[in-house]
């Protein structure tokens, strides 16, 4: 009877430990299940991606050479041409070009779930704490160089499409941006993308 | 003959001896005032370098804290310092490469210390192609000193590419101690920013795998040692050229030593199963000081 009650009490005490720790970790969010229209849509989007960035490679051999070890100088030479030839070779370019409707869904959905419950808050104040002076959203124009850079939760880009590494996701305030990584040109944005 | 030689090989040694003596070293820097007292051992052969964090503001206290390095310097010839990013506030012109890096470090730069930079959340990706932060076009980097390894990561863009990257240098890497250095604090008792959880989220368990040593960061403009964090050290030297002061919460269980009456960098030296460290203030004085011992596997 004794050996019972023994092994009733590891089992209890065993279920209770259990219970404690998956609530201590709250585990992420997992990722959204992808529908096949997602999918496609996401791959509509890479494929924009890997058009602006092509584009932007053709630009760039045009731009002054920048080795490993250049001067500022050579940087600042580098970078206005980048982003002149960048502004030139999509000319007219418009928002929403490559956030088309069906990913910005998507996208939405993600940061959605990524960003609800009481786990995910800090994710909410990394991307509200950066001070934004001077940033006018307009694609085909820097972002403001004397602005901060929000920076991207680790969790989050795991699970927003992939981008290749010309290309980086940003926020600004409740806006994704989309920038060239070397010119910081806004490439696309969509507008209050966070809920 | 033979006691004329002997007497040279003592002087000399008598000399080589005396110029390790941070007071003869105060007399070499011909600043007989200068406030250095250095607690690190000094020992033949280690591996010496420094650390600073968000320097960039082209201020006269950032210029402080670059001139107390470079008296250190003369007492502790240091080989490179490790940046922990925004290492240019605002604009990036060429003008304020030279305001906010190359002269405020300048006597530095003059005796071939090498800078190695990692990006904060202030600086552009363009920063990596400078020729003064050694960071070969790269956002993050690996480079080797003696038996130390060191791994500059990018924490604004902690992306899959990146945490692949880490994963599998850290693990063919047989360095005995591994070091990584970058912007986001994952462990801070600092109240504007504190503790970058979901940053701790996906770069801990690799720092673990792997045995990684020492981890330091800035982002927070203050100092702490955070209480060893499974086995790990963690540092907030993120008071290079900005100070919040008053900022730490003086509550936080976190927190082994802190300091944030003053900007401040650091001084480390590695030998052997040893890493020593000292922390001094942009007016010279020492707020921390200590021995990190690495455990063998």
């Amino acid at each position: 009877m004794k050996a019972y009650w023994k092994i009733r009490c590891v089992f209890f005490i065993a279920i209770a430990f259990a219970a404690t720790q998956a609530f201590a970790q709250q585990p992420l969010a997992s990722p959204p299940v992808t529908s096949p229209a997602e999918k496609a849509a996401i791959k509509a989007f890479e494929n924009q991606v890997n058009e602006y960035v092509k584009l932007r490679n053709k630009v760039r051999e045009q731009a002054p050479k920048l080795s490993k070890d250049s001067t500022p100088e050579q940087i600042e030479a580098y970078r206005t041409a980048l982003e002149e030839s960048l502004r030139a070779a999509r000319k007219g370019a418009k928002r929403g070009e490559l956030f088309m409707p069906e990913v910005a869904a998507y996208i939405r959905r993600t940061l959605k779930n990524e960003f609800q419950g009481r786990d995910r808050k800090e994710i909410r104040d990394i991307a509200f704490e950066t001070e934004l002076q001077g940033v006018v959203l307009r694609v085909n124009y820097p972002y403001a160089q004397s602005a901060e850079l929000s920076e991207m939760p680790a969790t989050l880009l795991s699970k927003l499409p992939q981008l290749p590494t010309e290309v980086r996701y940003r926020f600004v305030s409740r806006n994704l941006v989309l920038v060239d990584r070397e010119s910081n040109v806004i490439i696309d944005f969509m507008a209050d993308a966070l809920p | 003959m033979r006691k004329f030689v002997s007497a040279k090989i003592l002087l000399v040694a008598f000399v080589v001896a005396l110029s390790f003596d941070p007071a003869f070293a105060q007399k070499l820097n011909g600043n007989t005032t200068s406030p250095v007292k250095l607690s690190l051992p000094l020992k033949e052969g280690s591996l010496r370098f420094a650390a600073i964090g968000d320097t960039g503001t082209g201020s006269s206290k950032q210029h402080e804290v670059g001139e107390m390095m470079a008296q250190y310097h003369v007492g502790f010839p240091f080989e490179f310092v490790l940046m922990m990013g925004d290492n240019l506030y605002g604009s990036e012109k060429p003008y304020d490469y030279e305001k906010k890096f190359a002269v405020p470090y300048k006597k530095l730069l003059d005796d071939k210390v090498k800078f190695y930079a990692s990006l904060g959340n202030h600086d552009l990706a363009l920063q990596v192609n400078y020729e003064h932060f050694n960071m070969e076009g790269k956002e993050y980097y690996r480079f080797k000193k003696g038996n130390v390894a060191f791994y500059a990561l990018n924490s604004n863009y902690m992306d899959k590419k990146q945490v692949a990257w880490l994963e599998s240098e850290l693990a063919k890497d047989t360095s005995e101690w591994k070091v990584c250095f970058f912007h986001h604090a994952p462990y801070s008792s600092a109240k504007a920013h504190g503790s970058d959880t979901q940053l701790r989220e996906v770069v801990e368990p690799i720092f673990v795998k792997y045995g990684v040593n020492v981890v330091l960061t800035g982002h927070d403009h203050v100092y702490e040692r955070v209480k060893p964090q499974k086995g790990i050290y963690y540092f907030v030297t993120g008071a290079g050229g900005k100070l919040r002061s008053g900022d730490l919460d003086r509550s936080s269980s976190l927190t082994d030593k802190a300091y944030d009456r003053d900007m401040h960098f650091m001084l480390f030296e590695v030998a052997g199963d040893e890493m020593h460290f000292q922390t001094i203030s942009r007016t010279g004085e020492t707020v921390d000081t200590g021995v990190i011992v690495r455990k063998r596997k």
